[in-house]
């Protein structure tokens, strides 16, 4: 028994005699960076990474990614104290700088000359998602606008004109019903194109500028909500939900299947092979006047409990620069145009002159604390059962507005 | 040559070239010291059990046996028993979990009285039901939780509607119930029909009983999908081989799991996969477990093959059945995986565990689902005692011949 004592304990002192791991880094501090990158978004992140590694010397940065149940997973390493340093949040996330997981970074940006440092540069509807409370939690990365993409061929045979950006919803709900023939489909809606696009557009919105109201019995609001609820899996123009779980959403597209499609500027549904596809913003708002659209926005922010603050901000501010020459569109006014964007990304050249065209008209979200059960309300009790044509808008407005307004006044 | 102040890993590089990654290995290095440090408390807990047991002179087997369960019983309580103990804590508060700590709540029984809250409002026949007349729950919490319509009934010129503080709970619950009752009795017969059949003398047994237990094998999420695919409403084979009915009939392709009315049959059918499995391994093995005398002996009084079955298989295996069914309850109430990988409608698809995982994690309340986990566990206890208590009535254990009524006596 003495012997195994020994065993234990000589096993405890090598151990502890272990050098600490600095062969290389010996100065370097470690910072972490969680993504939800796939592999070969991660093979090109990580080039990205290794530029900035290479170019200082003070710490270095170690890419984890976890492409699968990204923000589960994230949340309970957060919760376990063993959260990285830096993060990928979309929007719909970022309000978790209210539950005191994220970094506020904005004394750093305040003594910050560069310009991917300066508020100004960002496009004031992405700057909102993460210049939150009294403070900034994050760089967004990017802001990619929802345009229009259809399908050349499908408007030939059909005899129909090419989407332009003037046109009206009215005239664009015309076109996909002319569209749509049992070989395809005018247009294809499943929720998304996020709802919001509709509802900005028609001069409402789901939340009041102070907060405490949400108006979404607006005429405004239901009008969009209403339209919206027609095209949805309405076979006139639209594919009916069993045939998009079975077809696949956007490889619908892709299959020639349906001529007009609501994606992302950076999707890759204009180099299908074999299809001629271009590109336009989204129609005109009605009310707007404007091709209101919504953006999908991104950040990466700064963990609140991160041993290395200044380490972290300048690795966040080095890579976000990168970032910026490689995911499109760029959030920064400065970088909108078209020679950035084909420099960042040369497979959009065809069609960068219009998504540039519809950066100036892009919006994310108003957050506020309790925004995913405001989400979650406004999807469960209004959207959905609207969609799927359980009631008109009209009729689940008024007490969506109530439950809505309960999650407001909770905060 | 090892550079200084490098790992003793590094000690194997070859020829100057380090094998792998440095950064690699230097992310890794705070995960491998935990790894050991981890092996060595453990060791030392051993040793000392050990030491400790003797002192208090226990025999040498003895000691040692309790000794080598330590680490076990270091996990049980670190994995389990405590986190079991911190969520009935946690359901007397209001916590997500980015949070450091949770926060108190003004009525600690909130959680319990959000999950559980029910009551009849009054409306007109032809009135529509406004949720702002249902009111709000009572206790002081950090949400406003609103009652909501659950269902309603009309008598007379009044319709009462019958409202919940959680409708998606009752539901799941409901829901999970409905699941239970229906896919255990289905697959125990199912199961007992192909134990039968593997319990036939042919040619080659083996072979089908290994074939048959084969899906059992198979991982939960694949089988799901497969089933996914198997309910696809227009390219799917279930749907493609009902085409026939459909077209005869005129109506449209059913939308398996898309359809609400059809949710929990597509669960029961896809459950029915579990026929094939452990349940039909464990009841075979009773099934050999019978007598052959017992089975001689009614043939020669003149017992059919039916009345074999219902007086001497059924009574003789009821302790598997019994087995069989207790797992079957607690398994059934539990179902996870294959919700996971099959989307359904939050208000009429939701099963009890995937509920409590979305309040969990994407929904920000854990104090809530803990709250709600107990509660559940309380349910799946009283279940399974019931199960149990019936169990006098219908399990014939052979021991038990010998007892005298009210009893064992010595």
């Amino acid at each position: 028994m003495l012997r195994i004592a020994r065993v234990i304990v000589l096993l405890a002192v090598i151990v502890a005699l272990l050098p600490a791991p600095s062969s290389s880094a010996q100065d370097k501090v470690t910072i972490r960076i969680t993504t939800w990158a796939g592999v070969e978004e991660a093979a090109e992140l990580q080039l990205i990474i290794d530029e900035v590694n290479a170019s200082q010397d003070t710490f270095q940065i170690i890419h984890e990614p976890k492409p699968a149940d990204y923000y589960t997973v994230l949340q309970t390493a957060l919760a376990g104290g063993v959260g990285p340093d830096l993060m990928w949040l979309d929007q719909d996330h970022m309000p978790w700088a209210w539950e005191g997981v994220l970094l506020d970074i904005s004394e750093f940006l305040a003594n910050d000359e560069r310009a991917v440092a300066d508020p100004d540069d960002y496009f004031p509807g992405v700057w909102q998602t993460v210049a939150l409370s009294d403070g900034v939690y994050g760089l967004p990365w990017i802001a990619q606008p929802v345009v229009l993409f259809y399908n050349k061929g499908i408007f030939d045979e059909m005899g129909v004109a090419y989407p332009t950006p003037d046109w009206t919803w009215d005239e664009f709900r015309a076109a996909a019903v002319a569209l749509t023939n049992e070989a395809h489909y005018g247009f294809t809606l499943n929720g998304w194109p996020p709802p919001y696009i509709w509802i900005w557009g028609n001069g409402g919105d789901i939340v009041s500028a102070d907060l405490t109201q949400a108006p979404v019995d607006d005429p405004a609001v239901v009008e969009a909500v209403q339209f919206y609820a027609d095209m949805i899996y309405n076979v006139e123009c639209c594919p009916s939900q069993e045939t998009i779980a079975e077809e696949g959403f956007g490889e619908m597209f892709k299959a020639g299947r349906v001529a007009m499609f609501m994606g992302g500027a950076a999707d890759d549904l204009d180099r299908v092979e074999g299809l001629d596809v271009a590109v336009s913003a989204v129609p005109k708002g009605n009310v707007t006047g404007e091709n209101t659209t919504f953006a999908w926005i991104a950040a990466t922010a700064i963990n609140a409990n991160t041993a290395y603050p200044e380490e972290a901000y300048e690795a966040l501010v080095l890579l976000t620069e990168g970032i910026h020459h490689w995911k499109i569109v760029s959030p920064r006014i400065s970088q909108a145009n078209v020679e950035h964007l084909v420099a960042s990304e040369p497979r959009k050249e065809a069609n960068a002159a219009d998504i540039i065209a519809a950066v100036p008209y892009m919006r994310g979200f108003t957050l506020f604390p309790g925004f995913s059960e405001f989400m979650g309300v406004l999807w469960g009790d209004y959207f959905n059962p609207a969609f799927s044509g359980e009631d008109a808008a009209e009729a689940l407005a008024p007490d969506a507005r109530i439950l809505l307004e309960d999650v407001l006044a909770s905060q | 040559m090892q550079e200084r102040g490098a790992p003793l890993l590094y000690v194997w590089n070859q020829g100057g070239q380090t094998m792998g990654d440095p950064g690699a290995f230097n992310s890794y290095y705070p995960t491998f010291l935990r790894y050991v440090g981890t092996a060595l408390v453990l060791a030392l807990i051993i040793y000392l059990t050990y030491k400790g047991l003797r002192k208090l002179g226990v025999k040498t087997e003895a000691a040692t046996g309790f000794a080598l369960i330590t680490p076990w019983l270091v996990g049980r309580i670190l994995l389990t028993a405590f986190p079991i103990l911190l969520s009935f804590y946690l359901g007397f508060t209001e916590y997500n979990i980015l949070w450091d700590r949770p926060r108190s709540l003004e009525d600690p029984l909130f959680n319990y009285k959000r999950a559980l809250s029910i009551k009849i409002v009054t409306f007109d026949k032809d009135e529509r039901v406004s949720i702002a007349r249902l009111g709000q729950l009572g206790a002081a919490g950090p949400d406003v939780v609103r009652y909501r319509e659950l269902d309603s009934f009309v008598i007379g010129d009044k319709r009462y509607v019958i409202a919940a503080s959680d409708i998606y709970l009752l539901k799941a619950i409901w829901l999970t119930l409905r699941y239970a009752a229906l896919s255990i009795p289905l697959g125990m017969a199912g199961a007992l029909g192909v134990a039968l059949l593997l319990n036939q003398r042919v040619k080659g047994v083996g072979y089908w009983r290994t074939l048959y237990y084969l899906p059992a094998v198979l991982p939960a999420a694949a089988v799901a999908l497969l089933w996914f695919w198997l309910f696809a409403p227009n390219r799917g084979l279930i749907n493609w081989a009902l085409g026939p009915i459909y077209s005869l009939t005129g109506s449209e392709p059913l939308g398996w799991f898309t359809d609400k009315d059809l949710v929990l049959p597509s669960f029961v059918i896809m459950s029915l996969w579990g026929v094939f499995g452990a349940n039909t391994v464990i009841l075979l093995a009773g099934l050999k477990n019978i007598p052959p005398d017992l089975y001689e002996a009614a043939s020669i009084d003149g017992a059919g093959t039916l009345v074999k079955f219902r007086r001497i298989t059924i009574p003789m295996l009821s302790p598997t059945l019994f087995y069989t069914l207790i797992m079957g309850v607690i398994g059934a109430l539990q179902l996870f995986t294959e919700q996971a990988f099959i989307p359904t409608d939050r208000a009429d698809g939701w099963f009890v565990n995937w509920f409590l995982y979305n309040e969990a994690f994407n929904f920000g309340r854990m104090g809530y689902a803990s709250a709600v986990g107990w509660l559940y566990a309380v349910l799946i206890i009283a279940v399974t005692l019931i199960v149990f208590r019936s169990s006098t009535a219908w399990v014939f254990y052979e021991g038990a011949r010998e007892r005298e009524p009210g009893g064992a006596k010595a």
